[in-house]
């Protein structure tokens, strides 16, 4: 907007554009932080969206045209390669193994959660806010701390605590990264959930006591419903947390599509590829983004509650 | 009160869930706090707390390379002092800590990472927050464009990068190199894959930063605004003496959850370069066992876990020092 202005001015009286400019600003500052304001939205869009524009347009050139291809433009016009992408690898499987992960996580963590949050957002008790603290601590040691005897614990019987137990190999199963993510993502979820139970009145769960129902029946028919909104936002972040994740999926699965093999092994069978098929490559990842897009598309104001909320309470 | 009537009209064949409903009922609050609690502790004791101390006990052992027990024998804090003073270097895939070869030891890669990464994330985050905090149409649209990298899986975020900068393919390899800032083989030399990691962390984690800031802007009393604009302050001073004083704890909060979350980077290193060219503290967790360094890897760990609890006890110091916070 500003450059238009600018040409439009330039094209009349070339000689007093830059003096007219200056006198502009000098008489109303508000514009210069306008036209500044515009800029850094302009840049900041750019930024972000760039590298899809981008990763399109490589996707949509065929193969043989890549090498000298333009920033801007597809160099031909190829969009057989969206299902070329699901013909030399099972994607869609990739991406189904991943949503259920991704899935199941959400439902261990929200049942496991809404217990947590519920205790912490309304009662005060011995030891809470010690064991919030620990809670929250867990939270941030890195995933490399818990690696091996996880590995360890999924893949051979080990002892835990001294207690010797049988039980069938975790490795390679959904369990393997839906246990340990579950863990990692609890913290975040329990404080989202203890808000959000923690600002519905007293009165209401005692309403439901006193009509006879229990502590834990009050939980579900009355606590959870009533803060639906927050279980949606924690719900949709470990959904996405999970989905996006790479350390456990890439070392606790083999990556086969029919044993749970997840996105990252998909995207890593074009890359591994010794036919160099950046085409593929780029559509492949554009497919696996749409879900996530669509999700923040719909539920971004979920998503910046809940990250912001996560964050700052803790 | 509740349970007396329960149990006066129960019905003859006692069902035992409602006789288990009504156990629970009859606990004080205590008791029933940490029966509620128990799913939460045995799946944080069974998938962190228990794998954290094996990791410790580990790392107090020798190397077991021969036989098939994953640990040698006890050793004490050997390993540690071997790790921090560098005499464990030449064992490891590649160097922990070693200023001589400052790209290609985990420490200092991990640093150089973390402080650029982090930095630029700052600073963009801020303007960021700064341009959503503004009422303008299509603020909505703006917001999940800005957001939409963060939602990106760590995988293709490494994909986008790696064929951004693939020599023949991405965009950026040419004006780059001519720049000098990156090599003819960007992907496959320490310092130009550094570079890439950074960038491509920025681009994802900016939105992030950015989110934090904003509620931090949004919680500022708008009338001190208000009192700026009477008082006849510039912009820029509105900025020094309002803006940034009262949005400082809510951006120290920003800077440490992304500090310590770079720390752990692993995914786009994997994903761009490898292990090898770029050896981060999780690279190396990964790489010494996979060569089966099981007490090597588990002290390197175990030192980046007991960083990360240094930073964060003391900044839950400062937290209770400044009394912000509700915990």
């Amino acid at each position: 907007m500003a450059e238009s202005t600018g040409s439009v001015a330039a094209d009349s009286e070339p000689s007093n554009t830059i003096e007219r400019l200056a006198q502009r600003m000098i008489q109303r500052p508000e514009s210069v932080y306008q036209v500044l304001f515009y800029i850094a939205t302009g840049f900041f869009l750019l930024m972000a969206l760039f590298p899809f524009y981008w990763l399109m347009v490589l996707s949509l050139t065929p193969q043989q045209n890549i090498s000298g291809m333009g920033a801007f433009l597809p160099n031909g016009f190829n969009p057989g390669v969206y299902l070329t992408v699901f013909e030399t690898v099972p994607f869609h499987l990739f991406i189904i193994n991943s949503v259920i992960i991704a899935a199941l996580t959400t439902v261990v963590v929200l049942l496991i959660g809404s217990i947590g949050g519920y205790v912490f957002g309304r009662y005060e008790f011995p030891g809470r806010t010690p064991l919030m603290l620990g809670v929250l601590v867990i939270s941030y040691f890195p995933p490399a701390a818990f690696l091996i005897p996880l590995f360890q614990l999924f893949t051979a019987n080990v002892d835990i605590f001294g207690l010797a137990f049988e039980y069938p190999q975790i490795y390679n199963t959904p369990g393997a990264v839906v246990l340990p993510l579950s863990a990692l993502i609890m913290p975040l979820v329990i404080f989202i959930l203890a808000t959000f139970y923690g600002q519905i009145p007293d009165g209401l769960e005692d309403a439901a006591r006193i009509e006879g129902s229990t502590r834990v029946g009050a939980l579900f028919k009355v606590i959870m419903p009533l803060s639906a909104p927050g279980v949606a936002t924690a719900g949709i972040l470990t959904f996405i947390i999970t989905y996006n994740e790479f350390f456990f999926s890439f070392l606790m699965l083999e990556g086969n599509p029919q044993e749970w093999g997840v996105l990252l092994h998909g995207v890593f069978r074009f890359q591994g590829t010794r036919s160099q098929a950046y085409n593929l490559m780029a559509a492949a990842s554009i497919v696996g983004v749409v879900p996530m897009a669509a999700l923040v598309a719909l539920a971004q104001d979920k998503i910046v509650s809940g990250l912001t909320q996560g964050a700052l309470k803790e | 009160m509740a349970t007396e009537t329960d149990a006066g009209t129960a019905r003859s064949p006692i069902r035992v869930d409602l006789a288990l409903l009504n156990r629970i009922e009859r606990l004080s609050d205590t008791q029933f706090v940490y029966l509620m609690l128990t799913p939460v502790l045995v799946l944080l004791g069974s998938m962190a707390i228990w794998p954290l101390i094996d990791t410790f006990g580990m790392s107090l052992h020798a190397d077991n390379i021969m036989s098939s027990d994953a640990t040698g024998e006890f050793v004490g804090f050997e390993n540690y002092v071997q790790m921090l003073t560098g005499q464990a270097n030449a064992l490891l895939p590649r160097p922990f800590l070693d200023l001589s070869a400052p790209l290609t030891s985990a420490v200092t890669v991990t640093l150089i990472f973390t402080v650029i990464a982090v930095g630029f994330e700052m600073v963009l985050g801020f303007g960021m927050a700064l341009v959503l905090d503004k009422n303008f149409r299509g603020r909505r649209w703006v917001r999940v464009a800005l957001i939409l990298p963060w939602a990106v899986p760590i995988v293709i975020q490494g994909m986008i990068y790696y064929l951004i900068f693939t020599p023949g393919v991405g965009f950026a390899v040419d004006p780059l190199q001519g720049l000098g800032l990156i090599s003819g083989a960007p992907l496959a030399d320490s310092w130009s894959s550094l570079l890439i990691v950074i960038v491509s962390d920025i681009w994802k984690q900016s939105a992030f930063m950015a989110l934090l800031i904003l509620a931090g802007l949004q919680s500022i009393d708008r009338d001190l605004y208000n009192v700026a604009k009477v008082t006849g302050a510039t912009k820029l001073q509105e900025f020094r003496t309002i803006t940034f004083p009262l949005v400082l704890p809510t951006l120290l909060i920003a800077l440490l959850f992304r500090t310590i979350a770079a720390l752990k980077v692993y995914g786009t290193v994997v994903t761009i370069a490898n292990c090898n060219t770029l050896p981060t503290l999780t690279c190396l967790v990964v790489t010494t066992w996979n060569a089966n360094r099981y007490a090597s890897a588990a002290t390197i760990a175990f030192i980046m876990a007991a960083v990360i609890a240094l930073a964060l006890v003391g900044y839950l110091w400062k937290l209770r020092d400044l009394e912000y916070g509700g915990l």
